[in-house]
């Protein structure tokens, strides 16, 4: 028998009263999520940029979805959302989705085959009442391929392409440029396409709460979400964009933000040391180096190589991004297909590279330019990259000055071409998909089309593109891909310095946030103890 | 009478002027290089979809006809849609305007009173240690840029001392009535206030202190008032005029300055919307947030004339 002490009762008193204020939290956990600048539009089909998919891709949902609740290092599998299961024809061009029954937007809409038929229509189909117009130019690297689609039966729906498409189902499920995600067909009908913005209406785990443009995107738990595994940990998510990075670390180390998206690496300790948690994870995103082959210095390839020889890639990755990146070399990201870490396009060898300049007919090095952008989202002193590579491109003789633009004009830059006179010029890009190759090799990419802004014609990467979506398996894709990288690297057209790591800070309670190796992030998982 | 006509005539004379701002404003963004299709349409569109696209917002029309369009649809309170969010500039940006000027009242109310009494604390006391003192604070709050004041507040103020919050305009999770809005203003009003406080104290103490050398004074002085009732009855009457004008310049200051503090305290007003929409190159919200600014400019400038006119004794 226990006695009862004086002490005992003050114990339990105590912690009862412990318990009873710690119950509201319990009952309402908010979670803060502050990115690096605020969303675009909530219409998925007519949103754009990677911080906005981390808020569309929660209120809506795809065929297919890929799985980012895992974290780790390994592509994200591709998994069943709105589609419980998919056959591919033998020709490859045929996919029939089995729809998932018993799912309803939230709004109460029923998901069938004619809510994907009405959003196939909203974002390919010109002649449909509520077609989105920027939908296609958004959306072409998904669609590009696409020949038709047919309401089978009431949870059947087809599919069918021109040509095979190996990643179509990963382009299926990924956004940041458009979003092939289904929007309830009732929402659209009542407040029409521009009313999307305010009543973003979906499957997804999040329902929309409210929207303050510049300020904030409020989501909550869709409490009649079809999927156990991905059901919301905690209530409310509230998601804002917080542009200036020190008011984003202090934010959270003052606990009135939970996540934040890239601090500073400067800042890595002190958070730390204030007791905040560092999540850090692989990125498709790298510093791609454009070469301008038209420049009279550049349009030797042995100069290109020498550049390449000159990057000093090891030190910059472990310096630059205080360790939080991966030395990378060539034209294939980490994160994307056919991505093959020991490949490399050069050797790190200065003097190699001062040899290969001689020989080149520039035994004292020659001046030149680069144009470089501040860049945006998770980009992080990217002038210091420039700095770098100027260093040590010095170190070889070439001579460079920089020029640092905005991250709009700097890519109307590349649309036009590189400038006279401008040697060099890089950016982070890099997708889960291969998408974004079309946009920066081929010969459809060459000014005026944007990106393929250093003039390099090689009709033979058209066709070796073409032929890798079409492939039939992962490995003949991957294979098309590495003949892909051997011509850039033989022509040192493009090279590439550094993956940067995702960097994100949690507050010291937050538990269940992850990272997989893609733009975007899945919060269901998140919330606090 | 005299007033509400003196009034009538600055607001008519500022017509003119807005509407050479709504043209420069036009122009402007047109200026700016880089092609609006593009930004909407991504790296991904083909020059076909980008040419229709063009050819669907009127931009392959002439520059007159797009600005007359354009400022046809202004006076309806149209400012366009925003390309980054595809909703009305003006339904975005109303509550944004409302925000900036809280925070601008706010650091209006600063200025005003700090400027006036560090004005006051100084001029009688020429070449004083207490006149060196304020002469040197000014000069370091003239000097003190926005962004490091800024950081370096949020640091120690908020931060370390936990006095204030760090960012927002009310409690993200439970927003407060008006005592958590006060809290999150003292800070951003502060820091957009600094170099105007500087501006109104100096300006009104040199005219203070040739008021104070006038010989009206040295007649009260001989009458025997004291120096506190001289600087309260003619000083500070005497120099009012220069004060609300120099202090009513500041509305205009102010009000742009907060695009700089709103940024490092995340305060949802023009001045963020401004940076967002420029990132997004949203051209319509950056013309509407541009003449938002341009117009309390004005109106601000108008304001003070008139207040000035009102106080200036000598139109008793």
């Amino acid at each position: 028998m226990t006695r009862l002490t004086f002490r005992g009762l003050l114990h339990s008193t105590v912690l009862g009263l412990a318990l009873t204020a710690a119950l509201p939290a319990l009952a309402e956990t908010t979670i803060v999520v502050a990115v690096e600048a605020d969303f675009s539009r909530m219409d998925p089909a007519a949103s754009r940029t990677w911080n906005t998919f981390k808020v569309v891709r929660h209120i809506f949902e795809g065929f297919v979805e890929e799985d980012l609740t895992k974290g780790g290092d390994a592509v994200p599998e591709i998994v069943p959302a709105l589609a419980t299961s998919w056959e591919i024809s033998e020709d490859g061009k045929s996919y029939t989705f089995t729809l998932r029954q018993g799912v309803t937007f939230h709004d109460g809409t029923p998901w069938n085959a004619e809510a994907a038929k009405f959003n196939m229509d909203r974002m390919t189909n010109p002649d449909f009442e509520f077609f989105v117009p920027t939908a296609p130019g958004l959306l072409s690297w998904v669609f590009m391929d696409l020949a038709g689609y047919e309401v089978v039966d009431e949870y059947t729906f087809r599919i069918d392409l021109k040509q095979p498409n190996a990643e179509f189902l990963r382009r299926l499920s990924a956004g940041g440029s458009g979003a092939p995600r289904m929007v309830s067909p009732e929402a659209v009908r009542t407040f029409g396409n521009d009313g999307i913005e305010d009543n973003p209406i979906g499957t997804g785990p999040f329902k929309f709460v409210e929207r303050v443009v510049g300020e904030k995107v409020v989501i909550a738990r869709n409490e009649a979400y079809w999927n156990p595994d991905r059901m919301p940990k905690a209530d409310t998510i509230v998601l804002r964009g917080i542009p200036e990075v020190a008011t984003r670390e202090l934010s959270l180390m003052a606990g009135e933000v939970d996540i934040i998206g890239t601090p500073s690496p400067d800042s890595i300790e002190t958070l730390q040391a204030q007791g905040a948690k560092i999540v850090t994870g692989k990125s498709p995103m790298f510093y791609v180096l454009w070469i301008n082959t038209k420049d009279p210095h550049f349009s030797d390839v042995r100069v290109r190589q020498a550049v390449c020889m000159a990057i000093n890639r090891e030190d910059m990755a472990k310096f630059q991004r205080k360790g939080f990146a991966v030395p990378t070399w060539g034209i294939l990201n980490p994160g994307g297909p056919g991505y093959d870490p020991a490949f490399r396009d050069c050797e790190y060898d200065p003097e190699g590279a001062k040899a290969l300049l001689a020989e080149a007919g520039f035994p004292d090095g020659f001046e030149t330019r680069m144009d470089w952008t501040f860049g945006g989202g998770s980009d992080v002193n990217t002038k210091g990259d420039a700095e770098w590579l100027q260093r040590d491109l010095e170190k070889i003789g070439i001579r460079s000055s920089i020029e640092m633009f905005d991250n709009n004009t700097f890519w109307d830059m590349m649309t036009a071409g590189m400038r006279e006179g401008t040697g060099l010029t890089s950016a982070s890009w890099g997708e889960s998909t291969f998408a974004w190759l079309d946009q920066v090799v081929t010969t459809t990419a060459l000014p005026q089309n944007c990106c393929n802004s250093g003039y390099y014609e090689n009709a033979k990467l058209d066709q070796l593109l073409s032929e890798a979506r079409a492939s039939a398996s992962q490995e003949a894709l991957d294979a098309k891909l590495h003949e892909v990288r051997d011509i850039v690297a033989a022509d040192m057209a493009f090279t590439s310095y550094y993956a940067a790591n995702s960097v994100y800070a949690t507050g010291p309670t937050v538990t269940g946030f992850v990272l997989a190796p893609q733009h975007w992030i899945d919060l269901t998982g998140v919330t606090k103890e | 009478m005299n007033l509400v006509l003196f009034a009538l005539g600055r607001l008519a004379s500022a017509i003119p002027v807005l509407i050479g701002v709504t043209i420069v404003v036009f122009l402007s963004v047109q200026l700016v290089p880089g092609d609006i299709a593009l930004s909407i349409l991504g790296r991904m569109a083909t020059q076909d979809q980008l040419e229709a696209l063009r050819e669907s917002m009127g931009l392959d029309q002439p520059l007159v006809v797009q600005y007359l369009r354009w400022f046809g649809a202004l006076l309806q309170g149209d400012i366009g849609m925003s390309l980054a969010q595809q909703l009305p500039v003006a339904q975005i940006l109303l509550p944004k305007i409302g925000n900036s000027l809280i925070l601008m009242a706010g650091s209006l109310f600063l200025v005003l009173v700090f400027g006036f009494l560090l004005a006051v604390l100084s001029a009688p006391r020429f070449r004083s240690v207490t006149d060196r003192l304020v002469v040197a604070l000014t000069l370091v709050l003239a000097s003190l840029p926005v962004f490091w004041l800024g950081i370096v507040l949020l640091y120690f103020l908020a931060f370390k001392w936990k006095l204030f919050p760090i960012s927002g305009m009310y409690n993200v999770i439970n927003p407060g009535g008006f005592r958590d809005l006060i809290h999150h203003l003292i800070l951003p009003a502060t820091v957009t206030a600094a170099s105007s406080i500087a501006v109104v104290a100096r300006v009104t103490r040199s005219r203070m202190i040739d008021v104070l050398n006038e010989p009206y004074i040295l007649a009260a002085r001989a009458r025997g008032l004291t120096r506190r009732q001289i600087v309260l009855r003619h000083g500070v009457r005497n120099t009012l005029p220069t004060f609300a004008s120099i202090g009513g310049l500041q509305i205009g200051y102010l009000f742009g300055g907060v695009v700089f503090t709103e940024i490092i305290f995340n305060w949802p007003g023009v001045g963020l919307q401004l940076y967002d929409a420029i990132l997004a190159r949203d051209i319509p919200m950056i013309q509407g947030c541009v003449l938002v600014v341009a117009t309390v400019f004005v109106l601000g400038n108008l304001v003070s004339d008139v207040v000035v006119h009102a106080l200036d004794p000598r139109n008793d």
